[in-house]
């Protein structure tokens, strides 16, 4: 016995470049649709290691709007706003704090990168509170520095990569013409660090000429303790501003959810394209076979069977549509993460599309259901299709 | 008249058609009585009336008035109306249909063709039907070709197997032959007489073709919606 | 608004700042995968240093998988050095840009990564059909020096030079045949990167000849 399945199945088949054309429909919006989804979580995911891996839960750094900063900071050397070390042992002495990491960033120009040159930029830490602070951090070669105000360099695996650096070898800080022994090499870690020279922070600040000087304090509370109640106590401190990650999550995160809503209106029209699409092939179909369908019911269909019969024609080509544009967007997701980045003048480090089994099945569901509505009108239409209608249809006798 | 013997009968059956305003009787008390066996021809011009009325006979229509039976059953009488699910309940029991233009699915084998009216409704022990059928009507060696690579007469063999898999008692045949050249129309209506006389099948066929007509056992004429029985002048 | 929200909503905009600052001044680089040696602007530069093209098409190729280990060996072999460290490697990926002008193919631009005194030294062949150099180009060098070697005049001594000439250069020893030993260093202070920049070269032209030209 030959099944409805088998019958819609072949029918598809009649008009080959139309069921086709159909689906490359489906297919493209189901891989726009997982694309931009994928995407959504990926960033999300990849912005929340991000920030995790900062290791501390507050920052405090001087008053005054980067942007000012980020114009100086272009265009060589320092810019950033300065704090005092002295307000770091301050914060470290509260009863709240676990412990604080002195950081100072700094940056000079490279007229030997490439045609028109670039910025090269140097972290100043204290070695010891920062392998505390992230203690997931391993070498790939040699360790920390041996002391506080040494000429060494811990460099990130692509920083080191880059310049084809091994432990031992030297490392030449532009500008100031200062050398430095590499002394580790990290392992990849898939964040930030990966492209970071970390230099010893009084050294740093002793070539800036920044004494005592820090551009970032990171802040580490003890277990329990109430953050926002000792963010207050910190805007209190004249001259800092106080930032609390959780906080940064929270924006990025809303900004993210006005972006995810865009995203998913255009995945939306998108879809909607797609069903125009899938309704408009299926009536063109059961409008061309308007006579074959009431012979259908002579020889024992019911209108049920013919609405299952179309019904089941639209759920092939969404079915077939879905797996291939998901197929797609899982092939393309690492290039379309490579495309994303390339545009986006910032974007985590990591995965940035983010294609996972839930996210498939849920996108397959949606298609599916788009395709059982979209199937609905052409179905009934055709179920009610009465057999003298259809036979009548030809040359009237 | 023992009525097991009868299949159908029609008693001032009539179809009205609005075209307009004007309203056109298309069947105008037909009353005809088809027994069980009987293979009978409708004959007449276009426009006679002979499509709506083997239609009605099929029930592929609903009457406007009068009555028709199904044996001992009145399934239309008193200006009754029945739905389409209701005519396809009935249409499949008991009819079979063939058409001028075969109506082959062009997707479908010539077996999968035969078959596919299994597919909606069964009636118990035709699962071996198709292959019988085929075997009769010496299409058993097509059955994995398409009816694009077929004859015209090979199609319409095909069509009537397929509409006799599911048992019928009655066989309608409109214009069967229409598409078909003189040597080919021959070979169905013997078929047709092969099937009537080993089976017992009713078959209730409808033609321009005089001929034709006249290889039924019974001939009757339409003419403007009023049906005659022709006398048989040679068997 | 209370004053705290108002504060955190500030600071956390000016954090977030403060965040791409970091790492777009730290340098992050975003793809993995082992370091090859591009051109930093393709369009902009193919132009430069083959004026007349107009159009390049872009090939990968690595000795892993254009020839493994055999291949290595006869790299090696040529160079009269073996391959270093932890990234000079048999899986390097190899950039290749093939230049056309109307469609039909003029030459060849191609980089190599050198492990330089203080950095890695990038440095790029611009090629003719025949396998000679028509073009010289360091794209990245980090060096108090990196000017003078950076600098046009620099680069000319290598103009019409071709691997045969560089098959004898002694990358160790620095024995070299005329048209080499011609190529003057401008800094003898760097003398590292000097030498640097020359096996790079020898590297580089090998490669090309290897994936390229022998196999026309």
């Amino acid at each position: 016995m030959i099944t409805k399945f088998q019958v819609a199945y072949k029918n598809l088949q009649r008009k080959r470049t139309r069921s086709l054309l159909t689906l490359v429909g489906i297919a493209l919006s189901a891989w726009v649709l997982v694309s931009l989804l994928g995407f959504n979580q990926g960033y999300e995911k990849a912005l929340n290691q991000d920030i995790d891996n900062m290791g501390f839960e507050l920052m405090i750094m001087a008053k005054g709007c980067p942007y000012e900063a980020a114009t100086l900071m272009l265009k060589g050397g320092t810019g950033l706003k300065y704090i005092g070390e002295s307000i770091m042992e301050d914060i470290a002495k509260e009863p709240e704090v676990d412990k604080a990491f002195p950081m100072l960033m700094s940056a000079v120009f490279d007229p030997n990168k490439g045609q028109s040159g670039g910025i090269a930029g140097y972290f100043g830490v204290d070695a010891k509170s920062f392998s505390e602070l992230k203690p997931s951090l391993k070498f790939r070669q040699g360790k920390w520095f041996t002391s506080t105000d040494t000429y060494e360099a811990v460099m990130g695996y692509e920083a080191a990569e880059l310049e084809q650096r091994e432990v031992g070898d030297m490392i030449l800080m532009p500008e100031k013409n200062v050398e430095f022994k590499v002394v580790g090499i990290l392992e990849r870690t898939g964040t930030q660090d990966d492209g970071t020279i970390f230099v010893p922070l009084k050294t740093l600040q002793k070539i800036f000429n920044r004494p005592n000087e820090l551009t970032t304090i990171g802040i580490k509370l003890k277990k329990g303790v109430d953050s926002a109640r000792f963010e207050e106590k910190l805007y209190k401190l004249p001259d800092v501003q106080v930032v609390s990650l959780a906080q940064v999550k929270d924006t990025i995160m809303k900004l993210i959810s006005t972006a995810k809503v865009m995203v998913l209106s255009i995945a939306s029209i998108a879809i909607l394209i797609a069903m125009v699409g899938v309704i408009n092939t299926i009536l063109m179909s059961v409008h061309e076979r308007f006579q074959e369908i009431g012979i259908l019911k002579t020889i024992g269909a019911m209108p049920w069977d013919i609405f299952k019969l179309i019904w089941i024609e639209t759920l092939i080509l969404c079915a077939i549509g879905g797996i291939l544009g998901i197929g797609l967007a899982l092939i393309l997701s690492k290039v379309t993460g490579i495309l994303i980045r390339y545009v986006m003048p910032y974007a985590p480090s990591g995965g940035l599309v983010l294609i996972d089994l839930r996210l498939v099945l849920v996108t397959m569901a949606a298609i599916l259901c788009i395709g059982l509505l979209s199937g609905l009108y052409p179905a009934w239409k055709a179920g009610r299709i009465r057999p003298l209608e259809a036979i009548r249809s030809e040359v009237a006798r | 008249m023992n009525q097991n013997n009868i299949s159908i009968e029609a008693v001032n059956l009539t179809k009205v058609y609005s075209r307009g305003s004007e309203k056109i009787r298309a069947v105008n008390d037909v009353s005809l009585r088809i027994n069980r066996g009987d293979f009978i021809s409708i004959i007449g011009p276009s426009g006679s009336g002979k499509t709506t009325l083997i239609n009605l006979l099929g029930f592929l229509d609903n009457p406007t008035s009068g009555e028709l039976r199904l044996g001992e059953r009145a399934i239309f009488n008193h200006g009754k109306h029945l739905s389409e699910r209701e005519l396809t309940k009935i249409r499949r029991e008991i009819y079979g249909y063939i058409f001028q233009n075969f109506y082959l699915i062009p997707t479908l084998t010539v077996m999968e063709n035969v078959m596919l009216p299994l597919t909606f409704y069964m009636k118990p022990g035709t699962e071996d039907e198709a292959v019988k059928l085929l075997k009769l009507l010496g299409m058993e060696h097509r059955k994995d070709h398409l009816p694009g690579q077929i004859s015209g007469g090979e199609m319409q063999r095909v069509a009537i197997a397929r509409a006799m898999v599911n048992r019928p008692e009655i066989l309608l045949a409109d214009e069967p032959t229409g598409n078909l050249d003189t040597k080919r129309s021959g070979e169905i209506v013997e078929v047709l007489k092969g099937l009537n006389r080993s089976v017992g099948l009713t078959i209730i066929m409808v033609t321009h073709n005089p001929e034709l007509a006249r290889c039924a056992a019974r001939m009757f004429e339409m003419r403007d919606g009023q049906i005659s029985e022709i006398d048989r002048k040679s068997p | 608004m209370p004053i705290s929200t108002k504060k955190w909503i500030r600071s956390a905009i000016c954090t977030e700042i403060f965040l791409m600052l970091l790492f777009v001044l730290i340098g992050h680089r975003g793809a993995w995968g082992a370091v090859g040696c591009d051109l930093n602007d393709p369009d902009r530069d193919v132009a430069r240093l083959f004026p007349e093209s107009t159009g390049y098409k872009t090939h990968y190729v690595s000795v892993d998988r254009k020839g493994g280990q055999p291949l290595l060996t006869k790299i090696e072999t040529r160079l009269g050095d073996k391959f270093h460290g932890i990234y000079e490697t048999i899986d390097v990926p190899y950039t290749i840009y093939e230049i056309f002008a109307n469609k039909k193919g003029i030459g060849y631009i191609h980089g190599v990564n050198q492990k330089g005194q203080f950095g890695g030294i990038q440095v790029f062949v611009v090629l003719d059909l025949e396998g000679r150099i028509r073009g010289f180009y360091i794209q990245k060098m980090t060096s108090r020096y990196a000017g003078k070697l950076r600098d046009a005049n620099f680069g000319k001594q290598f103009i019409g030079l071709t691997i045969k000439d560089f098959d004898l250069y002694d990358v160790i020893s620095g024995k070299a045949s005329a048209k080499v030993e011609a190529i003057k260093n401008p800094v003898p202070e760097a003398e590292t990167d000097f030498r640097a920049a020359l096996r790079a070269t020898k590297k580089n032209l090998i490669l090309m000849d290897e994936f390229v030209y022998s196999a026309q």
